[in-house]
């Protein structure tokens, strides 16, 4: 096998961000925005199985799961998504801010992001903190008081129309899902604050190469879209008839 | 791909400040749309009930939300083909995965008897109207015992 | 008196300096540790699935000297559950889903390619950590009590009733289990992004093609399985019912999705060993593989078709029947790719110059297990058929045949191959063409027996057989062969290690292969190759006759020599 041989400029002339594996920033720009596409694609394999018993379990228990739901406040919800909502634009201004080499910008685009995303946290607190005082984790002490909980709906003509068990399996997969997700947002709030702190010592890993940033928001775009399929699923059920 | 040492910084395509507006703009929209739409029961369309097509419409608008979400800020819109391969293959192999509905679907029409799917419950359980008899003794089963 | 100093120069020959190359570039631990080059990460894998296989061993060990008596020998029931669990999960977790592709995947792609690195160095060392961390919690799990349940980890059984520590194990699976999928990216990426000038995708060696297959399931896949294990973990943790029958829960769901992944998990573990075989036969039969596009798309169809076939793994778990049918069409379907690349490899060796060096005896002894191992496949991918075989020791011995006799011996076959690579030695090619013959008999002495003692009923996971105490002269003979199958896997560790220090030097391409990576020096140097290489001519590309001219002409050279040399005597 022949093998011309040509040496590969590495003297003068390369950017400062370009490591030694990649001949130029075009080919190593592309291998990290795809590796994290790769890596989000693992990701939306790991939240769609979740998805998936979600769905089984809607499909055969209709009724109880929307009785069940209706603990949950949709104007909390609503407020949340449009929180990380507004959280992903400033992370893609920030984004934005680091190809223009604008590092005040980045900074402070990042600190909202963060500041949104501990709202959405606090908000998420709250809401967890009004099921367990309704005795809505699943257990043996569940849902105790059935008036309380469900309200009206859970009763039909005097006697529990939900199905107790059922109902379990509902919060059960609520706080699976919602927790999971609430991790990623906090391994996010993290990751956002080690990079403000890499633009703030203006290290040589986020000053002359923005896909760094690039690869943080992407992240943070698919903990959003997650939020974007979770909310009407949870909050939004329809009445079955 | 000879090594030309290009010291140019990336011609890598810059999104307006507005496009990002636009789309915030839209996404906040879709989503009171898709509030608003909830407290509304919808009719049934064909053999879909109201509450299949409330719920079909509130994915279409969520999975609408996701793609201003993919394309315009994660800049798929505007990236390699490699990179726009990899955002289908996620979304192209869970489907496979609910593919697993089919074992639920189908229990129903299982032929054996005592196989019937309970209202109360995911799992096929025998039918207790009908429970089988047990045998007296084992010379009625059907397995001869090793000596 | 004066003294005079002699002075030698010019008179001696200089010292040769030793080249600099990727083991003896840097000694120190850290620099072992915290490296990113994916040489010597390669050769941490080496070192971590060596003893991990050494553990899953010797828990096979156990299993079977408490087989050999119809009522067991040593170990009570409990305990045998936790023995076949070890053996399963580290065996599993440890070793088969890692060690093609981590060891050789990692030491050989960006060679073969023509790269300078994989993709993602640092990825790549997070990596080894990650399975380091997994695998120690796996261990820790093992010592402090172990787990009963299997390695398939069947609820309600793992979620609600055992009182082992599934939860730890689970996991170490889980943080195991992302080794494999940053394994995964890095691979994916690298062989999109980062051949070398020339190196189209059809001038790849179907190494790469292999690769890339079990890239796209490490990747797609094993996130199934991490979420799944972790609510089982939920599940005993705090209770939250996902699995719980008396709930309205479906524990059939758990064994779905369980084995979503681990269907396409045993094409990760196999399709690193195709990407191997493909290599040996090639290149110890000095001919292009025939159907090169045919073998390189079906290990791509193998990926894809991999994903439809999980339910045949649960013909009898109360899965609907018209689901059953269906799987079983799909399991035969996945069957072709396979046999497509059994058929090419053994249509390559015809009219081939084929040498029977140690790695080709592994390659030959895959083809011969895996064709049995494969072909009994479809025996219990018939949901006829398997009513009667599952939970027998047929599908032990079916799933052996794939997995020792196909992924470790083509580990092995790997190993002898690219051992002059890795560490720039040859080692005693004698003795490693014998003991490719031993593994070979112990391996058929062990499992065969298997397939007819679980044709005749044996149940699997149990420890005692008191009910046909006629199966005890199956059993012995496993027995037997198994420890001729332990001796032919420990005899290597001496004679590879023995080969470190006594070893003669190797030269850049000792086996007269055709690849790029047999164009850089053995050891490669720490970036690959001195210079980038350019392709310019097509993969597998022997030309036997203008070769044998050339070396005709070289032995009429060197033979001319000795005559003049003896002329002037």
């Amino acid at each position: 096998m022949s093998a011309i041989t040509e040496t590969s400029d590495h003297g003068h002339g390369h950017h400062p961000g370009l490591h030694h594996q990649y001949e130029d920033m075009a080919q190593q720009t592309e291998s990290y925005i795809v590796g994290m596409w790769v890596f989000l694609t693992t990701e939306i394999m790991f939240f769609g199985a979740l998805f998936f018993i979600y769905t089984l379990y809607r499909w055969n228990y209709q009724l109880d799961f929307y009785i069940a739901h209706e603990h949950l406040d949709w104007k909390l919800g609503a407020f949340n998504t449009t929180v990380l909502l507004f959280s992903s634009f400033t992370m893609v201004m920030a984004v934005q801010s680091a190809q223009l080499k604008k590092r005040i910008a980045v900074m402070n685009y990042l600190g909202v992001t963060v500041l949104c995303a501990i709202t959405f946290l606090v908000v998420k607190y709250f809401e967890y903190s009004s099921k367990f005082a309704d005795h809505l984790y699943p257990g043996v002490n569940f849902a105790t008081d059935a008036k309380a909980a469900f309200g009206e709906h859970a009763f039909e003509a005097g006697k529990l129309a939900v199905n107790m068990n059922h109902a379990q399996l509902f919060y059960g997969l609520y706080f699976c899902m919602t927790g999971l997700h609430a991790i990623h947002i906090i391994v996010g709030i993290g990751i956002i604050i080690a990079l403000i702190r890499l633009w703030f010592n203006k290290a040589n890993s986020v000053i002359h190469d923005y896909v760094p940033t690039e690869m943080v928001g992407l992240y943070w775009h698919f903990v959003d879209l997650v939020w974007i399929f979770l909310f009407p699923l949870f909050y939004l059920m329809p009445k079955p008839h | 791909m000879a090594s030309n040492s290009s010291s140019h910084t990336h011609e890598h395509h810059i999104v307006s400040t507005g496009t990002y507006l636009l789309t915030l703009g839209a996404l906040v929209v879709l989503m009171g749309l898709t509030v608003a739409i909830a407290q509304v029961n919808l009719p049934a369309i064909g053999i879909l009930s109201g509450t299949v097509v409330n719920q079909l419409v509130a994915l279409l608008i969520a999975t609408i939300k996701a793609l201003l979400v993919i394309c315009v800020f994660m800049g798929v819109k505007w990236g390699t083909t490699l990179t726009k391969l990899w955002v289908i293959a996620g979304f192209v192999t869970l489907p496979l995965l609910f593919g697993i509905l089919g074992d639920y679907c189908t229990r129903k029409y299982e032929q054996q008897p005592g196989w019937e799917k309970i209202e109360d419950g995911a799992l096929p359980r025998i039918s207790y109207e009908n429970p089988a008899k047990p045998p007296a003794d084992s010379s009625e089963l059907n397995v001869k015992i090793r000596q | 008196m004066s003294s005079t100093v002699i002075t030698t120069d010019g008179l001696l020959p200089k010292p040769q300096a030793e080249e600099v190359n990727y083991l003896n570039v840097e000694h120190t631990i850290s620099s072992w540790l915290l490296t990113g080059d994916h040489k010597r990460i390669a050769i941490l894998y080496l070192i971590s699935t060596t003893f991990f296989f050494f553990l899953g061993s010797v828990a096979a060990g156990l299993i079977r000297y408490e087989l050999t008596s119809p009522a067991g020998v040593a170990l009570e029931s409990d305990t045998y559950n936790k023995v076949f669990t070890a053996h399963g999960v580290i065996m599993v977790f440890g070793f088969l889903v890692v060690a093609i592709p981590a060891v050789f995947g990692n030491f050989v792609l960006p060679l073969c390619i023509g790269a300078r690195d994989l993709a993602f160095p640092r990825l790549n060392l997070g990596s080894w950590y990650m399975y380091m961390t997994g695998g120690s919690i796996i261990l820790a799990g093992m010592i402090t009590g172990g787990v009963d349940t299997g390695w398939t980890f069947y609820t309600p059984y793992s979620s609600m009733y055992s009182n082992t520590q599934v939860s730890l194990v689970l996991v170490g699976i889980f943080i195991a289990g992302f080794s494999t999928i940053t394994t995964g990216i890095n691979f994916v990426v690298t062989i999109h992004k980062m051949r070398a000038p020339g190196m189209t995708w059809f001038r790849l060696p179907l190494f790469v093609w292999a690769m890339y297959a079990t890239s796209l399931q490490m990747i797609l896949a094993t996130p199934v399985v991490a979420i799944t294990l972790l609510l089982v973990v939920v599940e005993r943790t705090f209770k939250l019912p996902i699995f719980s029958p008396e709930l309205g829960g479906d524990p059939v769901l758990f064994q779905h999705l369980f084995w979503f992944y681990s269907h396409p998990a045993v094409y990760i573990m196999i399709l690193p060993g195709f990407a191997v075989v493909s290599e040996l036969i090639a290149n110890f039969s000095r001919k292009r593989i025939f159907g090169y596009h045919f073998v390189a798309f079906s290990s791509l169809a193998i990926a894809g078709l991999g994903f439809l076939v999980w339910g045949h793994h649960m013909f009898v778990s109360s899965q609907s029947m018209y689901e059953s049918i269906v799987f079983s069409l799909l399991s035969y379907l996945v069957a072709v790719p396979s046999a497509v690349k059994i058929f090419n490899w053994t249509a390559t060796m015809y009219k081939g110059n084929v040498r029977l060096a140690s790695p080709m005896i592994y390659a030959l002894a895959f083809l011969m297990i895996f064709t049995i191992g494969g072909l009994t496949g479809l025996f219990l991918g018939s949901a006829g058929s398997d009513i009667h075989l599952t939970a027998t020791y047929f599908v032990v011995a079916h799933f052996h045949y794939v997995m020792v006799g196909g992924v470790s011996l083509a580990y092995m076959g790997a190993l002898h191959y690219w051992w002059p690579k890795m560490t720039g030695r040859m080692y005693a090619e004698g003795i490693a063409k014998a003991n490719a013959i031993l593994i070979f008999v112990g391996f058929n002495l062990t499992f065969f027996p298997q397939f007819i003692v679980g044709y005749l009923g044996m149940p699997r996971r149990y420890h005692y057989y008191y009910f046909a105490p006629e199966f005890q002269a199956y059993h012995i003979m496993s027995t037997l062969g198994s420890s001729v199958l332990g001796l032919g896997f420990i005899l290597p560790a001496f004679y590879l290690t023995y080969s470190l220090f006594k070893g003669k030097k190797a030269p850049a391409n000792p086996w007269g292969a055709h690849g790029l990576e047999w164009e850089t020096s053995s050891p490669p140097p720490v970036t690959n190759f001195l210079e980038t290489p350019i392709v310019m001519d097509e993969v597998y590309d022997f030309d036997p006759v203008s070769e044998h001219a050339e070396n005709m002409k070289a032995l009429e050279k060197a033979e001319q020599a000795e005559n003049t040399s003896e002329g002037q005597h």
